[in-house]
């Protein structure tokens, strides 16, 4: 074990910088082609919830939060194999996008983390400081020779991650029996 | 993805975010992802059997089982539960997986983990973290990955030739700090409450993660970041100051 302190001392690290930190895994296209390797186009295809169906999800103890999703059905020639969706959810300094590969029964094939973005202050709240990263499928790395900087803090929770996913799969399987997946 | 000679990927598992960080071993990067894959199996399988909300679980039996049950377990639960009752003993019960609910209300033995009282209930989420990770490194090892790390929500190891930044998140208004690079070995960190209600925020370096995160634990537990357990495991800690103590 080699460990090199930055500071010499912990007064040292108190008056260091506070910086924001950001990692892009996947894209999205890398994400689904790992979920769904068989297929050979990723077809995008809106899904729109009416008020009944937002309703229907809220019985169920999810939140619908938005009446439109892309969602985006893996192909192998004409044959469906499933279908990929992207989200982003912020926890309390953090910012998330994910993607989750459902299969044809409705089950979860695979989770990918896509990025990770983490705030310092409450810029987090801020829609600008989000929107900078809308669309954004690789940012540049923050410091040279940072690429591969860990952080190390008390247990971050995925709960939003995880109500994340059960509401897509809860989205999905109502869109597949209302037919607006299609065939 | 910003270095394209590392393949780096995170998952939700554990409870937190998961990142695996490998090398990629020398002119096959199909199969350093499937290391990273089977790194990711690793994980989710040891979650299985450890994990305290799922009822099938090693620990999901024990919480259920009546008291002077004596509930057969497999070989994460008795690694972990052999280092925690290890813990137990040496730090006079300051570090206690069942939380109060009966420090010394269970055995380990070979027939499997005994129950001395209906209301004993475990909780890895103390120690299992830094297991998994070692698990997950070894895991990339037997599968030719040289060098790399495993990050479970903090709980990190780094192996192999790689020395790996270590940003420590400030927990009270987010953003990171740099505190140190580490090579060929752990370090955890731990913000919660102690004993006397002050919260602490710890971190801890040993050759295991295992050791990290638990000792963690520990030092927050007695405040004391040169406690002689540390030593005993080659361990070094850390006490921050935290806007959040008291």
């Amino acid at each position: 074990m080699r460990i090199v302190v930055a500071g010499t001392t912990l007064a040292a690290l108190a008056a260091a910088p506070v910086s924001a930190f950001a990692i892009d895994y996947l894209t999205l296209e890398q994400a689904a082609q790992q979920m769904f390797p068989d297929a050979d186009r990723f077809e995008p295809r809106e899904i729109g919830l009416d008020a009944a169906q937002l309703q229907a999800l809220d019985a169920q103890g999810i939140r619908g939060r938005s009446a439109r999703w892309t969602v985006r059905i893996a192909r192998h020639g004409d044959t469906a194999l499933g279908v990929v969706v992207a989200d982003a959810v912020i926890g309390k300094f953090e910012l998330i996008s994910y993607a989750v590969g459902i299969d044809l029964e409705g089950a979860i094939r695979q989770i990918e983390i896509l990025s990770y973005r983490e705030s310092h202050g409450g810029e987090i709240r801020l829609p600008a400081w989000r929107r900078q990263f809308v669309g954004k499928t690789q940012a540049a790395p923050l410091r040279v020779g940072d690429d591969i900087a860990n952080i190390s803090g008390a247990t971050l929770s995925c709960t939003h991650v995880t109500e994340g996913v059960r509401r897509i799969v809860a989205v999905v399987a109502q869109a597949r029996r209302n037919g607006s997946l299609g065939p | 993805m910003s270095d394209p000679s590392v393949v780096r990927r995170a998952r939700p598992l554990l409870g937190t975010l998961v990142e695996i960080g490998a090398v990629t071993i020398d002119g096959a990067s199909q199969a350093t992802v499937d290391a990273v894959d089977a790194a990711f199996a690793r994980i989710e399988a040891l979650q299985e059997r450890l994990s305290r909300f799922i009822d099938a679980s090693d620990i999901g039996r024990f919480n259920a089982a009546p008291a002077d049950a004596c509930i057969d377990v497999g070989d994460d639960a008795r690694a972990v539960l052999r280092a925690a009752a290890a813990l137990r003993d040496a730090s006079d019960g300051a570090f206690d997986v069942t939380l109060g609910s009966g420090a010394r209300a269970w055995r380990l033995d070979d027939r499997g983990v005994h129950k001395f009282g209906d209301a004993v209930r475990i909780d890895l989420g103390g120690i299992a973290k830094g297991h998994a990770v070692d698990c997950a490194v070894a895991t990339l090892e037997a599968c030719g990955v040289a060098s790399g790390w495993v990050n479970a929500g903090g709980d990190l190891r780094a192996f192999g030739d790689l020395a790996v930044p270590i940003e420590l998140r400030d927990e009270v208004a987010g953003g990171v700090r740099r505190f140190a690079t580490i090579e060929d070995g752990a370090f955890a960190t731990s913000h919660r409450e102690g004993p006397d209600g002050i919260v602490r925020h710890a971190s801890v370096a040993a050759p295991r993660c295992l050791w990290a995160d638990a000792l963690t634990k520990v030092v927050v537990a007695t405040a004391d970041a040169g406690h002689p357990l540390l030593e005993r495991f080659g361990a070094r800690a850390w006490l921050h100051d935290s806007p959040g103590n008291a």
